[in-house]
């Protein structure tokens, strides 16, 4: 980290910078910001699995609702029994005061972290042996299975959903409440860039593309894979737990298979974001993130009912033009912009010999 | 290569043309409009209640402002609603409560659809002290958080089907009956099982068979293939427009004989028209019916409603398009009350709400629910091939008598 180039660190003052100011100069867009610190966050920890370990995880959704279930559970059993808060038609109101309410958010997100990681390991272990479409599709059962059971645990809501705590109603200022979710997630977001940052330079991202390109090799360079898979797991569980308790209360209300394990929507976005964006890139989970929100917010109202459809029209353009990500595009077009040196003789007599 | 980046431009300015557009936010009374907003479920699993929802308010929102609208000190306004797309999923309802508030700047919400979207949309009306009128939020959960802005036409969940095993034991002779029961994982389902388990207790009825049923649910054959075995004296299903199709789909696919069957949602699912004789005998919870004998001005009767309804849209109301055009009533008569723009001074007024529609009569209790409405039960019944819902409780309104038990399937024709 120590060897920033100038060029990057006015870039990176900027984007904070830009980051912070936000929430102020379209204050109106808090929440919607908020949801792009998330996606971002989801993106690029997916990126770890899909982009640069070439296994396509759509497991990491259960580490997101995990986080929100279990902050939510935390704020709430921290202060009052969680069964009579969770209990339909609870004819008792409990009210978290200001500290409360904070200290219960501050420890609920702390095992909202180290749960999910704990469980990556588990879980990872188990099946981190399958490849290829095996490990997709046995991911994509974890999702699913998690909202099933989630909806039939009772002292988490079951099929009636969770009242995540309110705002405290001490703090009159209606903007405070925006305001910290977006900052929580604006940090998260720091937290998770230069995570993976760190990561992208050094020999343990070389190990992931070691795994990506060739396990087998890698393997026989000595390497053991196995316990590597599993680290990179936990480290996106890590994130992507809190990712989720901070949606959990941004939201207000959890419902096993709509909000939480959401494999449907937010599973599914943050693959889409990743690969728009160019997978196996620092910036594309970035950019693809920001250019699917955008999207996603600008023009969906404008088409109701049709969005889906769109949204269809779009992974196809994608997937047809754009099958690197648009990194993978921009690098195909710009290759000097990305530091390599490209010998046009030896280009053309290559094409010339296809 | 070239036409692709400028398609691409042009489509990056498109979103922020769009964007800088949306952060012009409307008023909350726009000239003659008083400008209302709602997040609706026009696609995913509720889009067809959705529809039934936005229907009925249309409706209302056409017929109040032909009709001279509302007035409020001495000047007559029109109703206008904004309409998100909420996908039926939670999440995207509470941030689209929070779009049509914070960014276009909407001061008076309607509810969307389902318990579940109305959970997730009330904290964020709460927060900011935005009155909300909702028709389609029926879990009794949303009455008991000491909401000040939430007010609901409708009556609470676990009243649905309470007077249905009321009914069953009646039919045995004052005797506790065997409940097969089957419920989607949802926050109306579940409080409807509330409601049944509270009726159990209540008149020792037991309890033999609770299944718990999937959302997006396309198949209960597990739960009926207990229900052969081990015949109850009544089976209660409740998942939406979805379980009462698949429920009625599957009972007769699987000829499954059960004295009395109860449900919701049968008339939003058009089951005497899609199913016909099939559902014949079905008993369902209903929060109105055409052939009751409320009345109001704007609508005239129940009948009436029906009738301008089918014209409009072409098919007959469901209790759900009936309530929500009952909201903007009372949104109309709170206005005017108040007589004022002010929001604390529309909830008061909504607050002492005493009034009767067409769709029944409404006041509203300490938690926002209203108090001054019973449910009512009605039967398909058949003649030929043409099928009918024919009230049978509350007494006071039946139409036709309780048909029990219902005939095997061997002895129907």
């Amino acid at each position: 980290m120590g060897n920033i180039k100038q060029k990057d660190l006015i870039l990176y003052s900027g984007l904070i910078i830009l980051g912070l100011a936000a929430p102020y100069l379209f204050s109106a867009f808090k929440v919607q910001l908020t949801y792009l610190c998330v996606l971002i966050v989801l993106a690029m920890t997916w990126n770890l699995q899909g982009g640069e370990m070439g296994y396509n995880t759509f497991g990491n959704i259960l580490f997101y609702g995990l986080g929100m279930y279990l902050t939510a559970s935390v704020q709430v059993g921290m202060f009052f029994p969680l069964a009579e808060w969770t209990e339909s038609g609870g004819e008792k109101t409990f009210v978290h005061t200001t500290a409360q309410y904070f200290q219960g958010i501050g420890v609920g997100l702390l095992v909202a972290a180290i749960v999910p990681a704990i469980v990556a390991g588990a879980i990872g272990y188990a099946i981190l042996g399958l490849r290829g479409h095996y490990f997709a599709i046995c991911t994509l059962g974890l999702g699913i299975a998690a909202g099933e059971i989630a909806g039939g645990i009772e002292i988490i809501g079951a099929g009636q959903g969770f009242t995540t705590p309110p705002f405290p109603a001490e703090i009159v200022d209606n903007e405070a409440r925006g305001k910290f979710f977006y900052f929580l997630s604006f940090a998260l977001l720091i937290g998770t860039f230069v995570f993976v940052k760190y990561i992208y330079g050094s020999r343990f991202r070389l190990i992931l593309n070691a795994i990506r390109d060739n396990e087998d090799k890698a393997e026989a360079m000595g390497i053991q894979t196995m316990k590597y898979k599993i680290t990179g797991w936990m480290c996106s569980a890590f994130f992507c737990g809190l990712a989720g308790g901070i949606m959990g209360g941004l939201i207000g209300y959890i419902d096993s298979t709509d909000v939480a394990f959401d494999g449907r929507e937010m599973g599914v976005f943050m693959v889409l974001m990743a690969i728009l964006g160019g997978k196996g890139t620092l910036w594309g989970p970035v950019i693809g993130a920001t250019l699917f929100h955008f999207f996603k917010e600008g023009l969906w109202t404008f088409i109701l009912g049709w969005q889906y459809v769109a949204l269809g029209v779009l992974i196809v353009v994608i997937v047809v033009y754009f099958p690197e990500g648009l990194m993978g595009w921009l690098r195909e077009k710009y290759p000097e912009r990305f530091g390599e040196v490209i010998d046009e003789k030896d280009r053309k007599a290559q094409v010339e010999l296809k | 290569m070239n036409k692709l980046v400028k398609l691409f431009i042009t489509s990056i300015s498109a979103i922020t043309l769009a964007l800088v557009s949306f952060s012009s936010s409307f008023a909350k009374v726009e000239g003659d409009y008083i400008v209302l907003g709602s997040a609706i479920s026009l696609t995913g699993k509720y889009s067809s209640n959705g529809v039934h929802t936005q229907n009925g308010y249309n409706m209302a929102v056409d017929r109040i402002n032909k009709m001279g609208g509302v007035e409020v000190q001495g000047k007559k306004y029109k109703f206008e609603i904004i309409y998100y797309d909420d996908e039926s999923n939670p999440k995207r309802a509470a941030q689209l409560a929070e779009r049509l508030i914070k960014q276009d700047g909407v001061h008076y919400m309607l509810g969307p659809y389902s318990s579940g979207l109305t959970k997730a949309i009330a904290p964020v009306t709460e927060k900011y002290k935005i009155p909300m009128v909702e028709a389609n939020g029926a879990s009794r959960s949303l009455f008991t958080k000491g909401y000040k802005y939430l007010f609901a036409v409708l009556s609470p969940a676990n009243q649905y089907l309470e007077v249905a095993i009321d009914l069953a034991v009646e039919k045995n002779g004052g005797k506790g009956v065997r409940i097969a029961q089957a419920f989607e994982q949802d926050a109306f389902s579940q409080d409807v099982r509330l409601g049944i388990l509270d009726a159990a207790k209540r008149t020792g009825s037991e309890i033999i068979i609770d299944d718990k049923l999937p959302k997006e649910l396309n198949d209960m054959a597990a739960t009926l293939a207990k229900v052969k075995a081990t015949k109850p004296d009544v089976l209660v299903v409740s998942g939406h427009t979805k379980g009462a199709l698949t429920a009625i789909r599957q009972i007769s696919e699987m000829k499954v004989d059960v004295p009395m069957l109860a449900m919701t949602h049968c008339d939003a699912a058009k089951l005497s028209k899609q199913h016909g004789k099939k559902s014949e005998y079905a008993l369902c919870a209903s929060q109105w019916h055409k052939n009751l004998s409320y009345k109001d001005k704007f609508f005239g009767s129940g009948k009436k409603y029906d009738k301008d309804f089918k014209k409009e849209f072409g098919y007959a109301p469901p209790y759900q398009s009936a309530e929500s055009s009952a909201a903007l009533l009372v949104f109309k008569d709170a206005f005017e009350r108040a007589n004022s723009f002010d929001r604390d001074a529309v909830r008061d007024a909504l607050k002492t709400t005493e009034m009767q529609t067409f769709y029944g009569n409404i006041k509203f209790g300490p938690g926002g629910q209203n108090t001054a409405k019973p449910m009512i039960l009605f039967q398909v019944r058949c003649k030929g091939d043409d099928c009918e819902n024919k009230v049978v409780a509350p007494t006071k309104w039946a139409s036709d008598k309780f048909y029990h038990p219902i005939p095997k399937w061997s002895e129907r024709s």
